[in-house]
């Protein structure tokens, strides 16, 4: 026996007054903390969907725009759908015709409509400044910039000088904060609830898109020539940040069964349902079991069994209950998670 | 930029007269005309987008737009020698220690009002009397934790304590930052001066919090109780719980069950052992003081009147820095120290006084009243100032209750050079160092040096329009020869 020499042996460690077993039980946090944290976590993620769903759609149009305008006008409206925006304000001019514009507008900057990108941060931003004390100085200030920089006095300037800058900005904003959130906040409940709240927003988004985007194709199936219908395809990978790993994956062939199997069923892509899924799920399982202990959460179960179907599914399968149809049932056990969530940890 | 400078015939923190610069500034004021104008601009903007994005603010009342407001920082830091310094700390530590003193007194023995030394009227009729502390004990028989108090100069340069803070001082984040900020923009400029750390104040504050915790509690759980993001020092109070890690709590987030305070947390309620609240008094339990008070905790009272809870500051403390009870702490020095005060108090009169209130309503245009509760810088009345309809009106109010005013004369504070547009002038300022009372008495070195920005004015308060300025303390007597 090498004792005194081994470095790592409990003498070693007294010796510089640190106990071998240095994890200190955690502090449950506040459940106001908590629900902060969760909202925080769903506004960013939120606010960074609507940012590439616009940058996205105004370019694959300006691709295939003169082709159907008709066409046009219906992606548009998807769009609203999906960001479950009841309608558009009446256009205050003649020149506010453009519907491109409006609904850019109105989900960019517009702080009336609480499903802009500007309100997003707002409620993110607020959430955070009520729990500065449970995340990073880092994650603050990169949250409160991204606030100012929509916020700020020359926002709107800088808007109508590039959409496209504004909504890259947001992008990349939210990623740097989620790699913030991962790389400088302990991996404890905090970064939990972060976590779940990620997952379940990406989950929800990804769902309403694929769905959208799905029906839109389909009612135009007969009218859509197909180097048309793929510019469409690669649109909603890219709307779902995917476009690069689907194609490593399927060597650039644009099959609509493939994309639809890849953004539910994938398993290694963090963009994916069912990835997405299993984050949540993880996310829920440690909290719980920090908390109340062999009890099983709601919240957990909804999502166990979500998880399962995925794990087990083929696309066939998907096709014959509907892709729509599919999502939807996915959509509402999301849901059904999420008021779990609340009700188990946000209402002591 | 120095080169218009006026002295203007006050007290000048930096130059003894006009274009000769005090040797502790020499170093500096060289270094800042080194710079030049536009250099120096460059670092201000710095600093406003480095405030903004880390949320550094405060919210101002009664602003329809946008609550919250940058605390506008100057730049040009303010210098104070090891040799005052000394003075300053033994004086806050002899001040302290009285006014704790005399709070155990007024709601133990009342000694001080027995041997006639304070008049009982001015006690009972304090607003800030709390009865409901009557015999209560309170941890380590402390009551002042943490004090703020206002030191200002007048043309001599002789420092006086203008008020005592003993409630919810509120600031001191403020210096922190400030010094974080002027390492980041001016780094350069600390480098002719040893300047004392001020970092360490979070870690004395835990201690302080950890030494009044009730006694069958090894291993307390501490939190900071806040009244929520729309205060005006919410930025603070989220800052000491960050950088002390604590719970950062407010009312709703607790409850009082069989005479212990719970925090609801997400595994159900767990203990708090201390709070350090910054809540006032008049809202901590809805159950003993204002029956409407969503902030605080109904019980919470009984919790601590039974030892389960200990807080910071005591309940009650408003009694000691009650504006016509300041008269009296020289006194309360002698009473209870058998000291005379080192650091002076201004004159002070009290219109409850008879005499008193005879002599200030005939002098009002040139004295400066104070309503006795208030803070902030509102309630005021600057008599030199002031219109004669504005005099008029605090005459009726004066003799409408007397209890609640005070008057001093008209002090010319100090002032020391700001920017202002392409060059300096020169602004007044004020001075307030923070005082924790634990297991020692620990007076940070440095403090907030408060600005008047506004030309001629007198009035430092955040709320009206005042800036503040880094503050360093000197490890010697002056700068180190470069």
């Amino acid at each position: 026996m090498t004792t005194a020499a081994d470095p790592t042996s409990s003498r070693a460690f007294a010796t510089i007054g640190i106990a071998p077993t240095a994890s200190k039980p955690e502090r449950p946090m506040l459940a106001r903390d908590a629900d902060s944290m969760y909202w925080m976590a769903r506004y960013v993620e939120r606010a960074e969907h609507v940012a590439r769903l616009l940058l996205v759609n105004s370019n694959v149009l300006i691709d295939v725009g003169d082709v159907a305008p008709a066409l046009q006008t219906q992606h548009w409206q998807g769009l609203l759908h999906i960001l479950r925006v009841p309608a558009l304000p009446e256009p205050k001019s003649e020149d506010q015709r453009d519907i491109a514009a409006r609904v850019a507008q109105h989900l960019t900057l517009d702080a009336e409509n609480p499903n802009s990108i500007v309100s997003c941060l707002t409620r993110a931003r607020e959430n955070a400044r009520g729990i500065r004390e449970n995340i990073s100085t880092e994650m603050w200030e990169n949250l409160n910039t991204l606030y100012w920089h929509l916020r700020g006095d020359d926002a709107h300037s800088r808007f109508e000088e590039s959409p496209d800058d504004l909504y890259r900005s947001v992008m990349t904003g939210s990623m740097l904060f989620q790699g913030l959130t991962d790389q400088t906040l302990a991996h404890d409940q905090r970064w939990l609830f972060a976590q779940l709240a990620k997952y379940l927003e990406r989950i929800d988004v990804t769902c309403r898109v694929i769905e959208t985007k799905f029906n839109i194709l389909q009612v135009n199936q007969q009218t859509l020539e197909s180097p048309i219908r793929n510019i469409h395809w690669m649109a909603v990978l890219r709307s779902c940040c995917s476009i690069e790993a689907y194609r490593r994956n399927y060597v650039g062939e644009m099959d609509p069964m493939h994309v639809v199997g890849f953004l539910i069923l994938e398993k290694n892509f963090p963009r994916s349902i069912r990835f997405s899924l299993s984050g949540a799920l993880a996310a829920i399982s440690v909290i719980r079991a920090g908390t109340q202990v062999g009890a099983i959460d709601p919240a957990e179960r909804i999502l166990g069994r979500l998880e399962a179907q995925l794990e087990y599914a083929e696309v066939a399968e998907i096709l014959s209950i509907g892709v729509p149809n599919y999502l939807q049932r996915i959509q509402a056990g999301i849901n059904d998670a999420a008021l779990a969530v609340q009700k188990s940890y946000f209402l002591h | 930029m120095f080169d218009h400078y006026e002295v203007n015939g006050l007290f000048d923190e930096v130059f003894e007269s006009s274009g000769r610069p005090r040797s502790h500034y020499s170093s500096l004021v060289s270094r800042l005309k080194a710079l030049g104008h536009p250099a120096f601009e460059r670092r201000r903007r710095m600093t406003d987008v480095l405030f903004r994005n880390q949320g550094i603010t405060f919210t101002v009342y009664s602003d329809a737009r946008g609550v919250e407001k940058i605390f506008p920082f100057d730049l040009v830091p303010r210098i104070v020698p090891a040799n005052e310094w000394d003075l300053i700390e033994r004086g806050l530590v002899q001040r302290i220690t009285a006014l704790n003193l005399f709070c155990h007194d007024i709601y133990h023995g009342q000694r001080i009002l027995k041997e006639r030394v304070i008049p009982p009227d001015l006690i009972y009729g304090a607003k800030m009397f709390r009865r409901e502390m009557f015999g209560v004990k309170v941890p380590r028989d402390i009551y002042i934790h943490i004090c703020g108090t206002d030191l200002i100069r007048d043309n001599q340069g002789t420092y006086y304590v203008l008020e005592d803070n003993g409630r919810t001082p509120s600031g001191v984040s403020y210096v922190l930052e400030n010094r974080a900020v002027m390492k980041r923009v001016f780094s350069n400029l600390f480098g002719a001066y040893r300047v004392r750390a001020v970092e360490d104040y979070p870690y004395n504050l835990l201690q302080c919090l950890k030494f009044i915790a009730p006694n069958h509690v090894d291993n307390p759980s501490i939190a900071i109780l806040t009244p929520g993001i729309y205060n005006s020092a919410y930025f603070e109070h989220s800052f000491l719980a960050r950088q002390m890690g604590v719970e950062l709590v407010e009312g709703r987030d607790l409850l009082v069950d069989k005479g212990f305070l719970y925090m609801r947390t997400i595994a159900g309620l767990q203990r708090v052992d201390v709070l350090y609240r910054r809540v006032d008094d008049d809202f901590l339990d809805p159950l003993c003081f204002r029956p409407e008070s969503a902030l605080g905790v109904a019980g919470l009272m009984n919790a601590y009147r039974v030892g389960n809870l200990a807080l910071a500051n005591a309940v009650g403390t408003g009694v000691a820095d009650d504006k016509a009870i300041y008269p009296f702490v020289p006194a309360m020095i002698k009473f209870y120290l058998g000291q005379d005060a080192i650091l002076p108090n201004v004159r002070t009169l009290i219109c409850a006084d008879e005499a008193d209130r005879k002599y200030v309503l005939e002098h009002l245009h040139e004295l400066v009243v104070k309503s006795t509760n208030e803070s902030g810088g509102y309630g005021m009345l600057m008599g030199h100032q002031a219109s004669k309809e504005e005099r008029e009106k605090f005459a009726q109010m004066i003799q409408a209750d007397p209890r609640n005013f005070i008057a001093q004369p008209v002090i010319q504070l100090s002032q020391h050079p700001s920017l202002i547009d392409d060059h300096f002038e020169g602004r007044r300022v004020d001075l307030r160092p923070y005082i924790l009372y634990g297991e020692k008495v620990i007076v940070m070195p440095g403090g907030l040096t408060r600005v008047a920005l506004r030309h001629g004015s007198l009035v430092v308060n955040s709320s009206q329009g005042g800036g503040s300025k880094d503050t360093w303390v000197l490890e010697e007597e002056s700068a180190k020869s470069t």
